[in-house]
């Protein structure tokens, strides 16, 4: 409790602590979405196509995990030095609910089609569609949470 | 009327500056683009420095990732040039606003010096059993730029 109330103050009494903790939020979305796009691009056959998809997770996976610790810390950071706003808004629990859902469908489904030898073809399309417009639906989230009050 | 409020006075750019929707919507695409075109930027020059997708040849890479990254910032610059002009009058004196410009110019001159000597030679690069220190001044830039880049059109509301 003490700890967080020296960080919610650190945020609010600092100028630069807050969009500081903005930047991290977008390079760190940036890495982490964009990491799991290259699986989705190659499961869509639109991209990096003489490499195999288990293979580019396993490139991609770590840099995504890193980039999602950093993400979900510096998102944390933003609520709790304003949690009185977040709570009253109406899209902030919605975009939750999909970060919840897409966490658990990048780490359970969608990783499981990624590194299968031959998956049929519709199936890598669907379950790559589906993390994208998860993913996609999390950045509007965010900017929607910001604009509708 | 100076430019900026000749820009504002633009119907349709006023028109957009006031929907409840519209704005958001296109601040939004901006940013996916961010998150889908700058992750590749990204694991590119990840790859051009050697720390990871290391079956991957840079030729592959560079090559089959360009057309989306091409549309990405097609997509980045228009949706960017709608936000700006709509409220050109808050952007004009906005001093992060044209250090992002600066960046992108920066970035432009970036792609002109080193497609020459990086992104068009990836076939030579390839063969090459070690990256030249060119090719890592390539990918450090980049990497440097981009970040500059968000930071900046983030601070761009911070100013007042």
């Amino acid at each position: 409790m003490l700890i967080q109330n020296a960080l919610v103050d650190a945020l609010n009494d600092t100028e630069w602590a807050f969009p500081l903790a903005e930047c991290v939020h977008i390079g760190g979305f940036a890495v982490a979405v964009g990491s799991i796009a290259l699986v989705d691009f190659r499961l869509l056959n639109l991209g990096l196509r003489h490499e195999s998809t288990s293979r580019i997770l396993r490139y991609t996976e770590l840099w995504t995990i890193f980039a999602l610790i950093f993400v979900i810390f510096s998102g944390f950071m933003l609520y709790i030095s304003q949690t009185g706003v977040y709570r009253i808004n109406p899209i902030f629990p919605i975009k939750m609910y999909i970060l919840l859902a897409a966490l658990v469908y990048n780490f359970t489904i969608h990783r499981k089609v990624a590194v299968m030898k031959d998956p049929p073809p519709a199936l890598s399309k669907v379950v790559a569609g589906v993390s994208l417009l998860l993913w996609v639906a999390i950045v509007f989230g965010g900017i929607f949470t910001g604009f509708l009050e | 009327m100076s430019i900026a409020q000749s820009l504002e006075s633009v119907q349709f750019l006023s028109d957009f500056s006031e929907s409840v929707l519209a704005y958001p919507i296109v601040l939004s695409t901006h940013l996916t683009c961010i998150a889908l075109f700058g992750g590749m930027i990204l694991m590119t020059n990840l790859r051009l420095l050697g720390l990871t997708f290391k079956s991957v040849t840079i030729t592959q890479m560079v090559t089959s990732l360009r057309p989306w990254k091409r549309l990405g910032g097609t997509v980045m610059v228009c949706t960017g040039l709608l936000l700006a002009t709509c409220e050109a009058t808050k952007y004009a004196p906005n001093p992060f606003f044209w250090t992002k410009m600066a960046v992108l110019g920066l970035i432009l001159l970036h792609g002109a010096v080193f497609r020459p000597i990086v992104y068009n030679r990836t076939e030579e690069l390839d063969k090459s059993p070690v990256i030249p220190a060119s090719v890592k001044v390539a990918a450090y830039l980049s990497l440097f730029l981009w970040i500059a880049m968000f930071t900046m059109g983030r601070l761009i509301a911070y100013w007042d």
